[in-house]
């Protein structure tokens, strides 16, 4: 495993372990996603608002630990800050609020909302001519919602060959509503497809580097919830919203560690 | 109304280059020209009113002033959440525009009618709403509120009235009429035609306001010696005026029920009691009665 998403995954079980808060297998199926998201797109931590910034939105909001530890890893503020994930009064909520951390770029939370902003921003830029892109990344858990499916109906309409749909495949819904074959689906409503393993960066960052004209591109990324650590791997539901004591924590590190 | 809103949209457009015109496929043929002169920023996107908000926030957030457009129901209270989310809580702006309430479709049953609109929108945090009732105080509510980066909402009507309510400023209520008796009528939006018909010569108060939220409570409050009635084809106003604290307020309006009686706008009132008739008979029961609660 790449040293810094081994260090994201160390600081979301380290974080969730203080502050009792953080859906754990759901942030480690998409480190290496934010991870080479982060490598890929063009961005500035020390100026979160550059003007000619690409754009990241976190459709799937429950992974917004995942997210600031990842924001934290590239620069945007010492993951020290993020200890207080949660409590009243923090910058940093189980979901995240653009007015309070930088390098939002969207409020996210409930499923299936920040897709479409992402396809309106855009659309912005198409109107504009700008170079910049948009990358959304998304959850099969959240394409439940049909406003996942609205979202494309649209970006393939308006040929949105700068917008990139991160889809996150971790078979969340075994239990269910399943959404089997996802490459096969958004191929069907028009998209461009490329299918990759979620936790091989090589294979992300060629993905988010490469476009297909008029067409917004998805990378289906198959990927493992709780990669990284096998008793999360084995035990997903029971591990959906729960922190670990101080025993499982370091549990939990030993396993991150020996992987 | 919706050819004064095209008409002002396009007089926006042509000096403001950040103005978007977003369509639930409604209202398509009134927009034809604008989509000529302006092929970028027309887009008649989909029959998916979620996903037109979403997109209005994302324009927004790329600087522009989209104007969404559709039918009333499907716009506000199929979307309720992409409102509340992606452009309150967010804070993009946006400007929705919506035909059809509150029966306008009458001839289409509770489908396609809308009287929560203005109610539910205005319990939302950074939210104007606006019923304007002519397309004078429409022309003025949009120019004035367009681009100032707040979502805003405006109720179109295919039946405005054509009273001179003054000067039109946005959260502003207007004394259409001032009587001495104990009483005053407060209405909304197209309905004052009806209201000010029924109370023409009667010596009461009227007011009337086009801006449900921010509501002109310092204008209310000036009344609040005397017995309110606010009659009113939807809700949202009544509960607006009722934030004044110590007022005594009736309401004639709304029943609590689904009106599938089909027909046209007209009938609906008239069923209700809102023709000039019933609103009458509502105002004089007032009038006749002192100690009524």
């Amino acid at each position: 495993m790449n040293a810094t998403c081994q260090k994201i995954r160390a600081d979301i079980l380290s974080i969730s372990h203080s502050s009792g808060h953080g859906h754990i297998p759901t942030c480690f199926s998409v480190v290496e996603a934010l991870y080479a998201v982060y490598r890929t797109l063009r961005h500035r931590p020390t100026e979160p608002q550059w003007a000619e910034r690409d754009l990241f939105v976190l459709s799937k909001g429950h992974a917004a630990l995942g997210h600031y530890c990842t924001l934290a890893a590239f620069g945007y503020f010492p993951v020290a800050e993020v200890g207080a994930f949660g409590a009243f009064g923090s910058l940093f909520g189980c979901h995240a609020d653009r007015f309070k951390v930088p390098g939002i770029e969207a409020s996210t939370g409930s499923l299936g909302h920040g897709i479409g902003i992402a396809v309106g921003m855009a659309l912005g830029l198409k109107i504009q001519r700008s170079a910049r892109r948009v990358v959304t990344l998304v959850g099969d858990g959240e394409a439940n919602e049909g406003t996942v499916w609205e979202a494309v109906l649209v970006a393939v309409d308006q040929k949105l060959s700068g917008l990139t749909i991160l889809y996150d495949h971790n078979k969340s819904q075994r239990r269910c509503l399943q959404i089997p074959n996802p490459a096969d689906r958004f191929r069907a409503f028009g998209c461009a497809v490329t299918e990759v393993s979620g936790h091989d960066l090589d294979q992300l960052e060629q993905a988010l580097s490469s476009f297909v004209a008029d067409k917004p591109h998805v990378i289906v990324a198959d990927t493992v919830k709780g990669f990284g650590c096998q008793t999360l791997c084995d035990e997903v539901f029971a591990w959906h919203r729960r922190s670990p004591d101080s025993v499982t924590l370091a549990q939990l590190m030993e396993e991150l560690y020996a992987g | 109304m919706r050819g004064k809103f095209k008409q002002i949209v396009t007089e926006l457009a042509e000096r403001d280059d950040k103005v978007i015109v977003i369509l639930g496929d409604v209202s398509v043929y009134q927009f034809d020209q604008f989509r000529q002169r302006w092929p970028d920023r027309f887009y008649n996107m989909g029959i998916l009113e979620p996903t037109l908000i979403s997109v209005t926030a994302g324009l927004s957030a790329q600087g522009f002033f989209p104007f969404v457009h559709t039918i009333a129901p499907f716009l506000t209270e199929r979307c309720y959440e992409q409102i509340k989310l992606d452009l309150c809580y967010n804070r993009f702006g946006g400007n929705i525009v919506t035909c059809g309430a509150s029966f306008d479709y009458a001839w289409d049953g509770p489908t396609h009618h809308a009287y929560t609109d203005l109610a539910i929108l205005r319990l939302l945090p950074g939210m104007e709403v606006m019923q304007p009732g002519s397309r004078r105080e429409l022309d003025v509510l949009i120019r004035t509120q367009y681009a100032n980066g707040n979502p805003s909402y405006f109720r179109l009507s295919d039946h405005p009235h054509d009273v001179d309510t003054g000067e039109v400023v946005f959260g502003r209520g207007t004394v259409v009429h001032r009587g001495s008796r104990d009483v005053t009528v407060i209405t909304a939006g197209p309905l004052l035609g009806n209201v000010l018909e029924a109370v023409r010569d009667l010596d009461v108060n009227l007011l009337s306001f086009h801006t449900i939220k921010p509501i002109d409570q310092a204008l209310i409050a000036q009344f609040a010696h005397t017995r309110i009635l606010v009659v009113h084809d939807a809700f949202g106003l009544k509960e607006a005026v009722n934030e004044v604290a110590g007022l005594r307020v009736w309401y004639h309006g709304f029943p609590d029920q689904f009106c599938g009686w089909y027909g046209k706008l007209d009938d609906i009132r008239q069923k209700l009691g809102l023709d000039a008739t019933g609103i009458r008979a509502a105002v004089l029961g007032m009038l006749e009665n002192r100690e009524r609660r």
